[in-house]
């Protein structure tokens, strides 16, 4: 049924049709809206659910391990500070091997307080054993959210599905909302492989030496592994039900394109936009939407980057004392693959700052000018400023 | 829609499949707790040696039958001792320096009554037949005691008793509101039904005595001190002046001679006491008269405490020098005594005071100064060949190879004359026997020791015959070696006695009994010193859960696998029923 | 004393805890108490190793060990997946040390018993981070050496009040305990169990190796904690009503500091200052239970 929903009311149509059976969540903007609608449909009886109201995001995590690790299906969402305040349990859950499904909505970390659209958080969490699928529309946040639980439940590893602030939480858009009787079609109930039972006593998380720690770890990489196919395996079965599919990632026009822009999010919409008016004027431009970060998807990047003569990846991120991270992990995925093309690394649109498609006409032709890039990275727009006194 | 993909990995991840158990902690000691039972110090102060720590364990659980039973294995005769008994483990009690001592005495005779009114018939383990027959010549405590464990180590023992019921002094001393006839009877009865013969109306002769050497395998010689000793002043054997003891046997005949007046009583022990206590109550009044002080009396405190509640007077410091006959009345003519210095055995030691001798008038004076043997031949020294006899702390034998081995007991031979003593003598004398028969004279010594109940001199017969009590360290359990974080402070009974008026009226016995619930609520305050009591403490506090109990919780283990020595069962172990050793180093 | 029907074992031997450790001791009641009907969440503190390396547990109840500050917020997500199940026999406890209570876990356990979340949160109290070597924590008591107050610095705040900052809260039941009393201890876990809400357990449990006493001693002084008022037992019903279990006899303080090797640098007239706060402490406890001195 297709309404027009915000980017934040999709995620909860979304936890509503999974069945989610324990919500904890702490607000933060800009993620209150999903907050405020499921503790709604908690109240009058729209999901059967517990909403626990705790009193942090480090006790969102905790809380959610907690259920998760008694047999349920369990959601949170957050954002920026509330996501970096997790980060201990980040790597908790992963390592507890507990299929936990987060919205994370893109903001930008303090200080300043800034509470608008920037990546860094969710990508300083690459670390952490969480799969992250990044998502560029509002149907595409509802979508992934239900194949998001699909997928984790499937290598028993936790993924977050992240969204842009305000770009995507706050916009409405028209977006298909699917029937119960398909998802669940698609989304089987919940089966642990694990559980606190009496009936059955076991330890979780206990103390691990060297002995076996490795083993355990290794096992992790192996999911991860396994997620890129299970990915692929899960994306069809969507698509079979629902007739959408999204790929791990996406090809815009490249299979003829010298330059290829590499883009995430919202910003990917933007990014159609440039290629397209290029392409009226005779450039040979695409570009390659990643959706799935985590694991990333090594293989389809290079398949999709291999002809290109350029690559411009647009980061609304930046690691300090590095580069853009979409730049790292393409550089990487590239590095030993023969006569691969240079990698222009472009960082823009921090702290919410708005990247117009003028900005990737110019970085288009700039790039064009360059045979190779003058540095790693370059950050568009930057202002003069007054210095403080 | 595509098959689901197959995991390569088996999710290895960190969750547990077994238990710590493999785990052998118990290599971590360096000290080794163990259950070791110790010596209560009321044990060890009865001269019979009971198990008393035990016997009120068993009463606080209610076990009245074994309870009783574990008294009849020491002592034949808990329902007179529970009467007439000093009770010096009362003295010794732990449970002193706390509150109050523990009533011993109280539950011993509760024990007893509770067994009679029940009519419970104790099984006590008895040895194989010797086939031996041992003569017993008397039948007070001391021969009672001799052929009650005589009996139990497989010999027949036959008594001799020349009154013509048994009991000795317990019948024909004491007077019955100490010890009520019936009482009496019943326990006499137990003993006879246990297979012991007590022959009455048998007077042995000195002659009849060497016919017994030849057809019997011992002789056991209990006649103890029935002759009243002189105090040869001047009209001591005037009218009106009379033999305390045999007083007191005329009235255990069944003669009910009223005595109005006033009578003097001479002596302090307490043949002086149950005189003046008995004349009371046949209608008269009573002084006695003591040449020492109250606390130098050999009576037994409580019964002085008694006689002056029931009216009697004391007057002390005076001794009597001459009794004249005036008219029905009696004159006494008494030296005021004063303490110049300690005798040997710590009383005063007096001399007669400056002040001139005073008089009384009094109606009939009772002397109670204390008594001999009637025959002089009961003497152990009266063979004049000391040398043939071995002398124990109660007992001494003779075997001169002449007939049959006599072993003289009782208050012919103890140092302290009472009826506690002369039970303890019975059982020395029947335990040397055994001894005697099976490895000779010069062994009786040796295997005697290890049957002592902490230092001495105090036998046990448990441990003679191998019993769980042979288990025991002979370490007096100390005040200090008890943790009294356990215990509440509570009042000691306080057994309910008859009136003073109830008292003067008749013979009644003036303590009365106890219900089953007050005796298991006194019966807990005891600390069961050195004994394990089933408290669990042990196993309750055990960090390592090595503490293992029997399915009926009567036998506990430590599971040395684990026990890591942290020593908090020894140390909470309120009785000092466990002890921790060193690690043997291998 | 005789602890009926108390005979099931839920902790095994062969766990690595100290000889003597007061915080086994007081699993082993709790367990006793509440049976196998029982989820444990169980932060980082000393149960944390004592509970077993992989792949071996002591503990014959499921446990979910969590990170440090977590134990109230860990509770509250199985608590409310247990309830989405239909599953309302199972209780859960989360046992945590004075570390994961009264600091970083502080928050975690406000915001819990705050939503009144239906667990029980016991905290086993050795007065200092044992788990890590013996560094204060606030639950550490006026006058004690640790690691990080050594010598001079000995610690001169008092212990953190954590009953009374949990009464404020007006959770249904809040009581302390103490491993030298189980029948009390057992009485409170068994109350607890049967009350809807929070619940929360101060439990003394004695270290024989952060506080240098002789492992044999663990029971000894913790019992001497209560008798002289340092650690008084008692409940609170509601946030308000009061009820002093044990009023103990007369015993000074200093019996009880003389023992510890942590607290022998103290002077006379350290302990003489002692006394006085706990006197005061005392009364004030006493006040509230509306009864006098």
């Amino acid at each position: 049924m297709k309404k027009v929903l915000e980017g934040s009311h999709a995620v909860a149509e979304a936890v509503r049709l999974a069945k989610v059976q324990v919500i904890s969540a702490y607000p933060i903007t800009p993620q209150t809206h999903i907050v405020e609608i499921l503790s709604d449909y908690v109240t009058t009886g729209k999901m059967d659910a517990k909403f626990l109201r705790v009193e942090s995001e480090h006790s969102c995590l905790a809380a959610l391990i907690g259920a998760q690790s008694t047999g349920v299906r369990s959601f949170t969402a957050t954002s920026s500070q509330g996501l970096a305040l997790m980060h201990e349990l980040l790597h908790w859950a992963s390592g507890a091997r507990l299929p936990i499904v987060m919205a994370e909505v893109n903001r930008a970390l303090a200080p300043g307080w800034n509470i608008w659209s920037d990546q860094t958080d969710s990508l300083a969490q690459r670390d952490t054993g969480w799969m992250q699928l990044y998502c560029e529309d509002a149907q595409e946040v509802l979508d992934t959210t239900i194949l998001a639980y699909r997928l984790a439940e499937r290598v028993n590893l936790p993924a977050m599905v992240v969204l842009d602030a305000f770009f995507l939480s706050h916009t409405y858009e028209p977006v298909d909302i699917p029937s119960p009787e398909d998802v669940d079609r698609f989304l089987p109930p919940y089966v642990p492989a694990f559980i606190l039972d009496t009936a059955h006593p076991c330890s979780l998380s206990p103390l691990v030496t060297p002995n076996a720690y490795l083993e355990m770890r290794y096992d992790i990489a192996t999911a991860m592994e396994d997620a890129l196919e299970a990915f692929v395996a899960v994306d069809g079965e969507f698509a079979d039900i629902f007739g959408r599919r999204y790929g791990a990632v996406e090809e815009i026009a490249g299979s003829d394109a010298d330059t290829i822009f590499v883009t995430s999010g919202t910003v990917t919409s933007t990014a159609r936009m440039a290629v397209e008016e290029l392409r009226a004027r005779g450039e040979k431009v695409g570009a390659l939407k990643i959706k799935l970060f985590r694991p990333f998807p090594v293989e389809a990047v290079r398949r999709a980057l291999a002809k290109a003569k350029k690559v411009i990846v647009v980061d609304r991120n930046f690691s300090f004392g590095a580069s853009g991270i979409f730049a790292q992990e393409v550089r990487a995925a590239l590095c030993n693959l023969p006569g691969h093309p240079p990698v222009f690394g472009y960082i823009a649109g921090l702290g919410g700052r708005d990247i117009t498609t003028k900005m990737l006409l110019d970085i288009y032709f700039e790039v064009k000018r360059s045979d190779m890039p003058v540095q790693d990275s370059i950050w568009v727009g930057l202002q003069e400023v007054n210095r403080a006194t | 829609m595509e098959a689901p993909i197959p995991l390569k990995n088996i999710l290895y991840m960190p969750r547990t499949s077994t238990t710590t158990e493999m785990n052998k902690t118990g290599s971590w000691r360096f000290l080794r707790p163990r259950y070791e039972e110790k010596t209560s110090p009321c044990s060890a102060a009865c001269p019979a040696g009971e198990d008393i720590a035990r016997i009120e364990m068993l009463i606080t659980q209610g076990a009245f039958k074994e309870a009783w039973e574990t008294i009849l294995l020491e002592n034949p005769l808990p329902g007179v001792c529970g009467r007439v008994c000093y009770h010096p483990c009362e003295g010794k009690c732990n449970r002193r320096e706390f509150d109050a001592a523990v009533a011993v005495h109280t539950m011993e005779r509760f024990l007893a009554d509770a067994a009679a009114r029940n009519e419970t018939k104790p099984a006590l383990p008895r040895q194989p037949a010797t086939g031996r027959k041992i003569a017993v010549i008397g039948s007070g405590p001391s021969g009672l005691s001799a052929a009650w464990f005589l009996n139990l180590l497989g010999y027949e023992a036959e008594v001799f008793e020349a009154m013509p019921a048994p009991g000795g002094m317990l019948r024909w001393g004491i007077p019955a509101y100490r010890l009520p006839e019936a009482v009496l009877n019943r326990e006499i009865n137990r003993i006879v039904d246990q297979g012991v013969s007590i022959k009455t109306g048998e007077t042995v002769s000195a002659g009849r005595f060497e016919e017994m050497r030849k057809s019997y395998d011992a002789i056991f010689l209990g006649c103890g001190y029935w002759r009243d000793r002189h105090l040869n002043i001047p009209g001591e054997d005037g009218p009106g002046v009379e033999d305390g003891l045999s007083f007191l046997r005329e009235i255990r005949s069944g003669v009910k001679r009223k005595v109005p007046g006033l009578a003097a009583v001479i002596g302090g022990g307490n043949t002086a006491i149950d005189v003046a206590r008995s004349v009371i109550r046949q209608g008269g009044q009573a002084v006695i008269i003591y040449r020492r002080r109250r606390d130098d009396m050999p009576a037994f405190a409580e019964e002085v405490q008694s006689a002056l509640e029931e009216g009697v007077e004391l007057r002390e410091l005076l001794a009597p020098v001459e009794i004249t006959a005036v008219g029905p009345d009696c004159l006494l003519t008494l030296q005021p005594m004063q303490i110049a210095g300690r005798d040997r055995d710590g009383r005063g030691k007096i001399a007669p005071a400056a002040a001139p001798p005073i008089q009384i008038t009094v109606q009939r004076v009772f002397t109670a100064t204390g008594a001999e043997a009637a025959a002089s031949w009961y003497n152990p020294t009266a063979g004049g060949a000391p040398e043939t006899g071995v002398i124990f702390s109660h007992c001494r034998l003779h075997a001169d190879g002449r007939g049959a081995p006599v072993v003289y007991g009782g208050d012919l031979t103890t140092a302290d004359k009472n009826v506690t003593q002369a039970i303890a003598s019975g059982k020395q004398a029947a335990l040397a026997l055994d001894i005697f028969f099976r490895h000779g004279a010069d062994a009786i010594e040796e295997r005697l020791a290890p049957c002592r109940v902490g230092n001495g001199p105090s036998l046990s017969l448990e441990i003679y015959i191998g019993g769980r009590r042979k288990e025991r360290n002979a370490h007096i359990v100390t005040y200090g070696e008890i943790n009294t974080d356990y215990f509440q402070y509570e009042a000691r009974i306080v057994q309910p006695r008859l009136l003073i008026e109830e008292r003067h009226a008749s013979f009644d016995e003036i303590e009365l009994k106890i219900s089953a619930h007050t005796a298991m609520r006194e019966a807990g305050r005891c600390f069961n010193c050195g004994i394990c009591n089933a408290c669990d403490n042990c196993y309750l506090f055990c960090p390592d859960v090595s503490i293992l109990r029997a399915r009926d919780m009567t036998d506990r283990r430590i599971n040395y696998d684990y026990c890591k020595g942290c020593g908090l069962c020894v140390v909470e172990c309120p009785r000092n029923a466990m002890t921790l050793d060193e690690e043997e180093t291998s | 004393m005789q602890l009926e029907a108390l005979d099931r074992e839920l902790m095994c031997s062969g766990h690595v805890g100290c000889p003597g450790c007061g915080a086994t001791i007081a699993m082993r009641f709790m367990l006793k108490a509440l049976g196998e009907k029982t989820v444990l969440v169980l932060p980082a503190c000393c149960w944390s190793v004592i509970a077993g390396p992989y792949p071996q547990s002591s503990l014959k109840i499921p446990v979910i060990h969590t990170a440090f500050e977590t134990g109230g917020a860990t509770a509250s997500g199985v608590r409310a997946a247990l309830d989405m199940k239909g599953d309302r026999e199972t209780t859960v406890v989360t046992w945590a040390g004075d570390g994961g209570t009264f600091d970083i876990g502080f928050q975690a356990l406000s915001g819990a018993v705050e939503r009144n979340e239906d667990f029980i949160y016991m905290c086993y109290d050795n007065e200092a981070y044992m788990n890590t070597g013996i560094q204060r924590s606030s639950s550490t008591p006026y006058g004690a050496w640790t690691t990080t107050t050594t010598g001079a610095d000995w610690k001169k705040l008092r212990k953190k009040n954590i009953v009374e900052a949990l009464v404020a809260h007006r959770i249904p039941y809040a009581a302390t305990a103490n491993i030298a009393f189980p029948e009390d201890l057992v009485r409170k876990v068994k109350k607890a169990k049967e009350v809807k809400g929070s619940r929360f357990l101060h439990i003394y449990a004695s270290c024989p190796t952060g506080w240098r006493i002789p492992s044999e001693m663990s029971i000894k002084i913790a019992r001497m904690a209560v008798q002289t008022n340092i650690f008084p037992l008692y409940e609170v019903e509601n946030g308000v009503n009061y009820t002093i279990n044990v009023k103990p006899r007369e015993y000074l303080v200093r019996e009880y500091f003389k023992l510890q090797g942590r607290f022998r640098h103290l002077s006379e007239a350290d302990l003489d200052q002692i006394q006085a706060m706990v006197n005061e402490d005392w009364e004030l406890l006493l006040r509230k239970a509306g009864e006098h001195a």
